[in-house]
């Protein structure tokens, strides 16, 4: 009997937890919002070729990350930093935001790793992305 | 390990020694051998090297004509090389002497050429680098004496988070090297186009750490220095984007560790932000700090630019104490105004300034204001006078009232607050008041259709995200006392295409049509901005919608509003609309 209640409790935690994510609107849309996806989209051309070399690859938390620096040209180095610190400071400030505009600023960290997902889902063929075994190759 | 020697007459020593351990690293089957066949004796190495943290094993070979004297005679080691998957080093290297009377006095000179190296990551790395290093290094007792002159030739090197893309660079030092406490008595970096800066300090080698450092860089160019040493450290904050000219000159002095004193001058600075938000242009300025005493810092600039509002010729006195910072007056000039700052308290707790201060504004044209922020023309006046606003962690708060005199009326601002204004996401909270707004004024300066009257109005819990709202309360209706209240037929027509339709037509098929212009008893309009949708109200409510505008004496015209929920963008899109095709109103 015990057994059942705690099996329900679970299912009743898990169903609750889930309620919570299914209730946070990802595409919650404002101006701080809009203002940092147009940010990320006119980079994402500059990081896009990127990608394709495995110079950069997306992270477990939702980031990205210099994975060989090697692939890029020495004199490309210093912007390349300062491309996937820029992306990293939107990426965190686009979490945030959408954490608030849900009214929710607790949620951050759930955003934060559905976001990883989708960025790993969305990846095209040959990008890397970390997971628990560390560089992947998509 | 082997040793062997061949019998009778010996041409030939060589040392094997497959595998050693050390601390630092491995080695690998290394070989030494001296050949004593030819006219002159050579030493030659061999062997693979491994440092702890490598991945790869590395491959070294030198050989050297070995002097008749090997204390004082010349070595000459013409052919070496460092090489592995990401090293490739050719060197030379020629040794002047070793000991003299028995005592280490070493000169030695270092060459390569086209050499390239990088680390695993590719953070520390070089391509076709050029150089020499003439070291000179003698035992005085337990310590030694050194010199060496380093010459940059030619090549490009990026070392994280900087890059050089040529040579051109000397440093030259001279020093002591005790213990692990290495001592740099002279110093001089030459930085090609950069700058000149001469030095000395000492470092603990064992964790590299700075001890004491006295640095002077009299001359140093801020357009060829800000990308090279200045933008890799700027990259968080508003001044990673900008473009910078002029000169600075720069004194720094560290003791035990801690940051003593400095002096940094600037010269004739322009400054400009790429993507506009601000620029001061002519900047001078004399920062002096210490630790030990409060000092007097002068900072002026002769015009400038902040978020496109024009700054004119400002000049700053302050006086620096420590981490505080305190100035009795500050003006700034803004376009025909001035804002004035006084009572300023700055302090640094931690990374972190804190500000507060008195602010007043003293009258800026609307004309201009207007003009410079890409707003339709106004006239009228903006002052201000703020108590206090304070400054920290990124969050501006003023406690007191921004006044624009507009419209013939007021507006005014209060509990204004900003987060990160210069940041990517600028964050702006408010409550506006206005009263008295000339309705004729306002309509002509949006072009919305002749309208006469006074308007009162309250934008309550007003929230703006990167300039944009995204979160008020607003209602506008007329103001009270006697006063003409006339609406054109084309305003009409307006207020209505706002609604989504409806009363516009109305009005073009009744007898209203032969009418330009109608009376109005009340005119009022709401709108509750939340998650992107206007709930929209009007002065009273009807069945099914409400009274926007209510008619008067004939000609009298009623306006009624249906819709009570429109999206904020599609409402501005019909502002938009209406406000611009409104050169001509159709009027049938």
């Amino acid at each position: 009997m015990k057994k059942i209640l705690f099996g329900l409790l679970v299912l009743a935690g898990f169903f609750i937890s889930q309620i919570a994510l299914a209730a946070a609107d990802l595409e919650v849309n404002t101006p701080a919002i809009s203002a940092l996806k147009a940010s990320m989209q006119t980079r994402h051309g500059q990081l896009a070729a990127h990608y394709n070399s495995g110079a950069v690859g997306l992270t477990k938390d939702g980031l990205i990350a210099v994975k060989d620096a090697n692939l890029v040209a020495l004199k490309d180095r210093q912007s390349l930093n300062g491309l996937v610190s820029a992306e990293n400071g939107d990426r965190n400030a686009l979490y945030k935001e959408i954490a608030n505009a849900n009214g929710h600023a607790e949620w951050e960290a759930e955003i934060r790793s559905t976001f990883a997902q989708r960025w790993v889902q969305k990846a095209q063929s040959g990008w890397w992305y970390q997971d628990a075994s560390g560089w992947t190759k998509r | 390990m082997a040793f062997s020697l061949a019998a009778h007459a010996i041409t030939e020593i060589s040392i094997k020694a497959e595998h050693i351990e050390h601390p630092l690293g491995n080695v690998q089957n290394a070989s030494l051998r001296l050949d004593l066949g030819k006219p002159s004796p050579t030493l030659s190495l061999k062997s693979s090297l491994k440092q702890k943290t490598d991945k790869d094993w590395s491959q070294v070979s030198l050989s050297c004509n070995v002097p008749k004297d090997i204390q004082a005679g010349h070595w000459d080691c013409a052919q070496g090389s460092v090489k592995s998957a990401h090293i490739n080093v050719p060197f030379s290297i020629v040794i002047n002497r070793l000991l003299v009377k028995g005592i280490p006095d070493i000169s030695a000179e270092l060459n390569v050429k086209d050499a390239s190296f990088s680390d695993e990551a590719g953070l520390h790395a070089a391509e076709k680098f050029t150089g020499k290093l003439k070291l000179g290094a003698k035992q005085a007792g337990n310590n030694w004496i050194w010199q060496m002159d380093v010459d940059w030739q030619a090549g490009e090197v990026f070392w994280q988070p900087f890059y050089i893309a040529n040579g051109g660079h000397q440093i030259v030092a001279n020093g002591k090297l005790e213990d692990d406490l290495l001592s740099f008595d002279h110093a001089n970096l030459k930085i090609k186009n950069v700058g000149e800066l001469s030095f000395n300090g000492q470092m603990r080698l064992n964790d590299f750490k700075l001890l004491n450092f006295n640095g002077d860089l009299p001359s140093l160019d801020l357009a060829t220095a800000y990308p090279l040493l200045f933008k890799p450290f700027l990259e968080h904050t508003a001044f990673n984007n900008a473009d910078i000219e002029g000169k600075a000159a720069l004194k720094l002095e560290i003791k035990n560790s801690e940051l003593k004193s400095f002096e940094m001058r600037l010269n004739n600075v322009d400054i400009a932000d790429k993507n506009q938000k601000f620029a001061f242009y002519k900047l001078n300025a004399n920062i002096p700090w210490s630790y030990d005493e409060p000092k007097n810092v002068s900072f002026g600039y002769e015009s400038g630019e902040l978020l496109n509002l024009p700054l004119g010729n400002t000049n700053i006195k302050a006086e620096v104490n420590r981490f505080a910072l305190t100035t009795p007056n500050i003006r700034l000039p803004i376009l025909d105004g001035a804002l004035n700052l006084s009572d300023i308290s700055a302090a640094r707790i931690g990374p972190k300034w804190h500000w507060h201060l008195r602010a007043k504004l003293e009258p800026i044209s609307m004309a201009d204001l207007s003009t410079s922020l890409k707003l339709p023309h106004m006239q009228g006046a903006a002052s201000a006078d703020i108590p206090l606003v304070t400054y920290s962690g990124g969050i501006l708060t003023t406690d007191g009232n921004v006044v624009l005199t507009v419209f013939d009326g007021t507006a005014t601002v209060t509990q204004l607050t900003m987060i990160d204004p210069l940041g990517s996401t600028p964050k702006l909270n408010a409550e506006i008041a206005l009263r008295n707004l000339d309705l004729g004024d306002l309509t002509r300066t949006f072009s919305f259709g002749a309208i006469e009257g006074k308007l009162d109005g309250d934008i309550k819990g007003l929230e703006m995200q990167n300039w944009k709202p995204v979160k008020f309360d607003a209602a506008v209706q007329s103001s009270p006392g006697k006063y003409p209240k006339k609406i054109s037929q084309r305003a009409v027509e307006n207020i209505s295409a706002l609604g989504g339709g409806g009363a516009a037509a109305a009005v073009q098929r009744s007898f209203l049509r032969f009418f330009k212009q109608f009376n109005y008893g009340k005119i009022g309009l709401s709108c509750k901005l939340h998650n992107d949708i206007c709930q929209m109200d009007g002065i009273e409510s009807t069945n099914g919608g409400y009274v926007i505008v209510k008619g008067s004496v004939i000609p009298a015209i009623t306006v009624l509003g249906y819709n009570r929920t429109v999206g904020w963008s599609e409402l501005l899109a019909r502002i938009k609309r209406v406000t611009d095709g409104n050169s001509t109103a159709i009027v049938k």
